[in-house]
């Protein structure tokens, strides 16, 4: 079994290490100490495991896992982490495991023990995906930046940054400083992530971040397009001018 | 007791407020065709008399406060003028019977018989004394209540900020606790030394952190003393990407500040400046001090991909929240990005430990 350690902090990754030494099988073929080593390592080595802190520079735990995922390339996960252990208890309904820093070698054998049983039994039912898993660990707390792969280059777009989120089929287009950024993912599901008070769902095919809008015309009877501050227009429907409304009405 | 009788300069300044009143009582009775004598004799005693018959209106109006609401001003208004007919046609019967105690004077014996006729005019400014009185009594139960208000939200604040300071106590950050330990297991095995050095380190820590928050003011030396030991971890948590660069001048520090002001600033700059980039940077802790006022900063290298914070977070809020508590005006807090760092300045009054 080929393992990687992925933490930022240097002893953190000793002790993934140490306690490792103990199991031969277990053959360690890199360490990273942030996100982006991390993606370049799994593409390098292909590991069947990776031990992956949730806090680390730039890029998340959650992030680089959800970016693995894009790529099709899932190795098993233990998160090892000195998180909130209440946000993780989550985790356990999705059949995730970690390590909660510091932790004893008898807590790390039985994470290691599971991973192994998990590899041998070749699971039909695929693993929570990353973004399910980041949002139990935020526990009710809006998504704060999107991490979009854009070709070779990852692209952390800060949501005060994000004007706004076209539906395209299994993609979203997020508009972001005069970018257009594609992502896979279902605008419901981001939908679902974002600040409601922030991002409205201005339309079936449209989110728009709130900040960016200065007023909603009326062009006909049916049709209403919002103006942006940089002059795009963006249609609204009957749906989307109610939930604006109501937003206006309730502040 | 009515609060007037409660002190002496109080009672002093109301007793005086009598005199004009006593001037313009012997004047009226003159312009009556009194003589000087007559007027004088009966006004003076006459206006102390009322001065302490009418002290009685502050009872009347204790017992019945002035609400929010119009309709007790009917029921009030009642008593009031029941009170000032009573008070007026005391006050007249004793004019009454002063008159005829002093008509004994030589020269005075036709006292009895010109107050007989300005009775009326007694009773009536009786009775408008009186409700001078009661307007008086009202003013000065206003004003007790204004500054038992006033004391009460003193105290208030003063509770408030003293949980604040507990709850700054117990919010050691579990985050930097359990990574501190985790390195410290990582220690045990490869370096037992260190391992030790780190126990001693957390140690004294946490002794420091626990023993501060008794207190509402500590020299900047102790906080100093605090964030030397927390940084001290971390060193050995982030190694090479933390560099830390101390420029302490030791006039800075006996200078008295509130407790616990400077460790919020050091664990926002581990936190958005060194665990937030992967290469680390240098950590800047400066104590200067400069006619009469210390400058204290904090500075660490900015996450310039972040994006610009709206306002302050709770942390430093609650830092400047507190500085400004203690020193008002003559404090000031500064933070912001210039240049790729993120700079938190503290200026405020050197003030020592008599």
């Amino acid at each position: 079994m080929r393992a990687l350690i992925i933490d930022d902090e240097d002893l953190a990754r000793a002790v993934v290490r140490e306690h490792l030494a103990a199991h031969p099988e277990v053959e360690v073929v890199g360490e990273c100490a942030n996100g982006f080593e991390a993606l370049k390592a799994v593409a390098q080595h292909q590991p069947d495991l990776i031990f992956l802190d949730i806090q680390m520079p730039k890029l998340d735990g959650f992030e680089v896992l959800e970016l693995l995922e894009a790529e099709g390339k899932r190795p098993a996960v233990v998160f090892v982490t000195a998180y909130d252990q209440h946000a993780l208890r989550a985790f356990e309904a999705h059949a995730v495991d970690y390590l909660l820093k510091p932790f004893s070698k008898e807590r790390f054998d039985a994470a290691l023990a599971k991973a192994h049983a998990l590899q041998a039994a070749k699971p039909t039912v695929p693993p929570p995906p990353a973004t399910e898993l980041a949002a139990a660990a935020r526990q009710g707390k809006p998504l704060e930046r999107i991490v979009v792969k854009d070709g070779p280059k990852v692209t952390v777009i800060h949501l005060d940054r994000l004007d706004w989120v076209q539906a395209q089929d299994d993609y979203v287009l997020l508009r972001t400083e005069g970018r257009n950024l594609l992502k896979q993912q279902t605008l419901a599901s981001l939908e679902t992530q974002l600040d409601p008070s922030r991002f409205i769902r201005i339309h079936r095919s449209y989110i728009l971040n709130l900040d960016r809008l200065v007023r909603v015309e009326q062009d006909s009877k049916e049709h209403r397009d919002a103006i942006l501050r940089d002059g795009t227009r963006l249609p609204v429907s009957r749906a989307g001018y109610q939930r604006l409304r109501e937003l206006w009405e309730g502040a | 007791m009515h609060p007037l009788l409660a002190s002496r300069a109080r009672l002093g300044a109301y007793l005086l407020g009598w005199v004009p009143i006593a001037l313009l009582l012997t004047g009226i009775a003159r312009s009556q065709g009194w003589s000087w004598a007559e007027a004088g004799i009966l006004a003076l005693p006459l206006c102390l008399l009322a001065a302490f018959l009418f002290l009685s209106a502050w009872f009347l109006c204790r017992a019945l406060p002035l609400g929010r609401r119009v309709e007790t001003l009917g029921s009030h208004g009642a008593a009031w003028g029941l009170a000032a007919v009573l008070m007026g046609g005391i006050w007249a019967g004793l004019a009454w019977l002063l008159a005829r105690a002093l008509a004994w004077i030589p020269g005075l014996g036709g006292l009895p018989r010109r107050v007989d006729i300005a009775l009326p005019v007694l009773t009536g400014l009786g009775i408008l004394l009186y409700l001078a009185s009661v307007a008086l009594s009202y003013l000065m139960l206003a004003q007790d209540r204004a500054v038992e208000a006033e004391r009460r939200g003193a105290e208030l604040q003063l509770l408030a900020q003293e949980s604040e300071l507990k709850a700054l106590r117990a919010q050691l950050n579990p985050h930097f606790l359990f990574n501190s330990l985790n390195s410290l297991s990582a220690l045990t095995a490869v370096d037992p030394a260190r391992a030790r050095e780190m126990c001693v380190l957390l140690s004294d820590f946490l002794r420091r952190s626990l023993g501060l928050g008794e207190r509402r003011l500590v020299a900047l030396r102790e906080e100093l003393d605090l964030a030397r030991a927390y940084l001290a971890i971390e060193q050995i948590r982030f190694g090479a990407r933390l560099k830390l660069d101390w420029r302490i001048d030791p006039a800075a520090e006996p200078a008295l500040l509130p407790t616990l002001l400077l460790q919020p600033l050091v664990e926002n700059a581990i936190k958005h400046g060194i665990a937030a980039l992967p290469e680390g940077g240098t950590l800047v802790v400066a104590a200067e001090t400069m006619e009469g006022h210390v400058t204290l900063r904090v500075e660490n290298p900015a996450d310039l991909e972040a994006p610009t914070p709206q306002g302050l977070g709770l942390g430093l809020r609650q830092v400047r929240q507190r500085l400004l508590g203690r020193f008002g005006n003559r404090a000031r807090f500064e933070a912001g990005v210039q240049n790729g760092i993120h700079r938190v300045t503290l200026v405020f009054p050197l003030e020592t430990e008599p």
